[in-house]
């Protein structure tokens, strides 16, 4: 079972809302990436239009994904690397643990990879006596202070460096520091003992090439180059849809995801891994393992109205530009996929109905999509979510929301389309009104089952008379 | 079988049949190759002067990353640069100075010992041991060594002028953790190692004559700078986990006068 909390949409964001840490650097993230994301897209040479080149290279990757999966293993075996195809969550978390027994691995480092928050595996490798190390900066704080990562690159984005220098020296015995590259340094030395101690790697995939059997793994702080280069043994885990034909797709795809994820032209460190330590070589880990994962992605294949999520190359730019995601924070989505591609893909991959509250609540419009490296529909996606809640659909096992709201709506849609009982509709909604209490010229309650709508606005009256009636009535009067 | 079983979950879940294995016919192979032999051959035929002009574009290019880009005519000045930078330069836990470089034969060429030995800096090469043992774990000499350094000295395979990247493919001999332990990784290459950029590297990984047949390797490595962070307060600081400074150090191969 994978870990959720997104039925607490509501209340969490409330509680996002009212964090004035939180607003402050969501505002600050949103400024600095926001803007210049959109910079960098324009200054492609091939100039923005090459996001929709790397939509259909995104979609034509998908499209044909058991070809892609099927050669990527075929050639990660080929270099001496091994493969392990997890159906779900329980899989590729049995998998990682049978390879840390056989190693008799104590301590691990990782590299910041969503996918094993998706799969809670540093809660199950704890219960299993192996420690799991956050390395990536944000993620170690994160770590620390026992929270999830709110933002995809910025995980640590809700905490100020008070915050963290108290954290700091609670827990890693120092004296109390609040300058970044003070908390840095303490982080750095910290971390250089784990990583020349740890007995295993565990990192995420940016993306994986099928042509090479390569996967990319990427960072800025080459926290995922120690992982994967110093331990013994290294075990990447990727969704399955992370996977693309050629080199040559590798070119536009990084250059896109690096502009997205931070408007960098080129991320610190890119490391192509292919398979163990070669005859010879003096480092890099004598095994290499990499899980593929599904957990629920070919369900979401295998319907074609959002089967476009997922192109999605987890870079986090959609976060970077939306009003919703800015004012509420990642922590109130309840998964490991915040923000607009986690309004889609989080209610996908754990269930509709469980998190229903995170397509509604997102505003349509649009801005994610114009972020996106690879131009996806994601307003379109949201749409068609509350569609399926709305209609309900067998597929993904949603009911049609209640009788009453589509007995109202179809009541709605026949005095709409009939003068006379429109007519009749607002002669009894103006008398009604009346009851009704108002403030300030507005009604601020409405009876039930319209009192929602009145809970955090207020709705004008009616007019004493319609226009209708008044311009029949000048007509008649001229 | 597990991997029987998840592709065909793809194949459904796609609309194909499950058990029939589609053909991969064009959806890797593509058709690309003629212009990828064209960016190739282009990538290894540019004469002097356009290899200058890359440089100036990874000089332009290093700034904004915090990367210090040195040119120098011969080895015989890249080397007395380095050992002023070795002597100029302090070690991040206040342990004794030392240096650690790559078996390669550019930095063979710059004859450190000689170099730093009137500093009293011991230089260790990476060179592979005949230990028989060598091919089944790693190198702990060298995991020692790159762990006691404070200067990882190695080369780089190409440098690409586009974002002042430095590639590095996984050989004997040229530790991957030279260049990310030590707190400051010099990188020395010559000039003709300059390419534009990522599209010509596919392009020469994928059809040149000496790259096609070692491919990418087990690792190929890019390196953009020196490490950084920016996960407190959005605040950039240099050094998170790998080196806090990188020097690119370029020999034009020009003569001296």
């Amino acid at each position: 079972m994978t870990q959720t909390k997104s039925r607490f949409y509501v209340d969490e964001a409330a509680r996002g809302i009212r964090n004035p840490v939180l607003q402050k650097s969501l505002a600050n993230l949103q400024q600095r990436f926001g803007r210049a994301t959109a910079q960098s897209y324009l200054e492609l040479p091939e100039g923005p239009e090459l996001r929709f080149k790397a939509h259909d290279m995104r979609m034509a990757a998908v499209e044909n994904l058991d070809i892609l999966l099927e050669t990527l293993a075929e050639n990660v075996r080929k270099n001496g690397g091994r493969v392990h195809f997890a159906e779900n969550a329980e899989s590729a978390r049995d998998y990682c643990l049978g390879v840390a027994r056989r190693h008799k691995v104590r301590m691990a480092v990782k590299g910041k990879s969503m996918v094993s928050e998706e799969i809670s595996l540093n809660d199950f490798l704890a219960d299993h006596d192996i420690e799991a190390v956050e390395t990536d900066l944000g993620e170690f704080i994160v770590q620390l202070a026992d929270e999830h990562p709110s933002h995809i690159i910025a995980p640590a984005a809700h905490k100020t460096k008070e915050q963290i220098g108290k954290l700091f020296a609670d827990k890693l015995g120092i004296d109390y520091i609040d300058d970044p590259p003070a908390l840095t340094q303490a982080a750095r030395k910290a971390l250089r003992q784990k990583f020349l101690a740890a007995d295993m790697g565990i990192t995420g995939c940016n993306l994986a090439c099928a042509e090479t059997g390569h996967i990319a793994i990427v960072s800025n702080e080459g926290n995922i180059r120690m992982a994967s280069t110093l331990p013994r043994v290294h075990v990447a885990i990727m969704g399955m849809e992370r996977v693309t034909a050629r080199l040559a797709d590798y070119d536009v795809l990084f250059r896109l995801l690096a502009r997205g994820a931070a408007a960098q032209k080129m991320p610190g460190y890119v490391s192509y891994v292919g398979g163990p330590r070669q005859p010879g070589q003096a480092d890099g880990p004598d095994e290499f393992h990499l899980i593929i994962l599904d957990n629920g992605r070919s369900r979401i294949l295998g319907d074609p109205v959002f089967r476009e999520i997922l192109g999605c190359i987890r870079c986090g730019a959609c976060l970077n530009v939306c009003p919703v995601y800015a004012k509420i924070g990642g922590h109130a989505y309840g998964f490991a996929y915040s923000g607009p591609v986690g309004a889609v893909v989080t209610p996908l991959l754990t269930g509709i109905e469980r998190a229903k509250d995170l397509c509604l609540g997102e505003t349509l419009c649009g801005a994610c999509q114009d972020a996106c490296p690879v131009n996806l529909d994601i307003p379109r996606m949201l749409l068609a979510l509350r569609a399926v809640l709305a209609e309900g659909n067998p597929y993904w096992a949603v009911a049609p929301s209640d009788p009453l709201q589509k007995t109202m709506f179809k009541t709605w849609a026949l005095s709409l389309t009939n003068r006379k009982r429109y007519n009749m509709l607002l002669k009894t909604a103006a008398t009604g009104q009346k009851a009704l209490p108002r403030s300030g010229g507005m009604m601020t309650k409405l009876p039930p089952p319209f009192s929602g709508w009145t809970q955090s606005r207020d709705l004008r009256p009616l007019a004493r008379e319609s226009f209708n009636r008044c311009w029949k009535r000048q007509q008649r009067n001229s | 079988m597990k991997q029987a079983r998840f592709i065909q979950h793809i194949r459904s879940a796609l609309g194909h049949p499950a058990l029939i294995r589609r053909p991969a016919g064009t959806v890797i192979s593509g058709d690309s190759h003629k212009t990828s032999r064209r960016l190739a051959t282009h990538a290894r035929s540019r004469g002097t002067g356009q290899l200058n002009a890359l440089l100036q574009s990874v000089i332009s290019n290093a700034e904004g990353i915090n990367l210090k880009v040195i040119v120098r005519k011969n080895t015989r000045q890249a080397a007395a640069t380095l050992a002023e930078l070795a002597a100029a330069k302090e070690t991040e836990w206040g342990e004794a100075k030392q240096v650690v470089a790559w078996d390669h034969p550019l930095i063979h060429e710059l004859d450190l010992e000689a170099q730093l030995s009137d500093l009293d800096i011991p230089v260790i090469f990476t060179v592979p041991g005949d230990d028989p043992h060598g091919t089944n774990s790693a190198d702990p000499k060298v995991r020692q060594a790159v762990a006691n350094a404070y200067i990882g000295i190695t080369s780089a395979d190409y440098c690409l002028a586009d974002t002042a990247t430095l590639v590095m493919k996984a050989r004997p001999g040229r530790p991957r953790s030279v260049s990310l332990v030590p707190v400051i990784h010099v990188a020395v290459i010559k000039l003709d190692q300059i390419i534009s950029d990522l599209g010509e590297l596919y392009a020469l990984l994928g059809t040149d004559p000496r790259e096609a047949p070692e491919g990418l390797t087990n690792c190929m490595t890019f390196i953009t700078g020196p490490s950084k962070t920016a996960d407190i307060e959005a605040t950039m600081v240099h050094g998170a986990h790998g080196p806090r400074e990188v020097h690119l150090m370029v020999i034009t191969g020009e003569h001296d006068k």
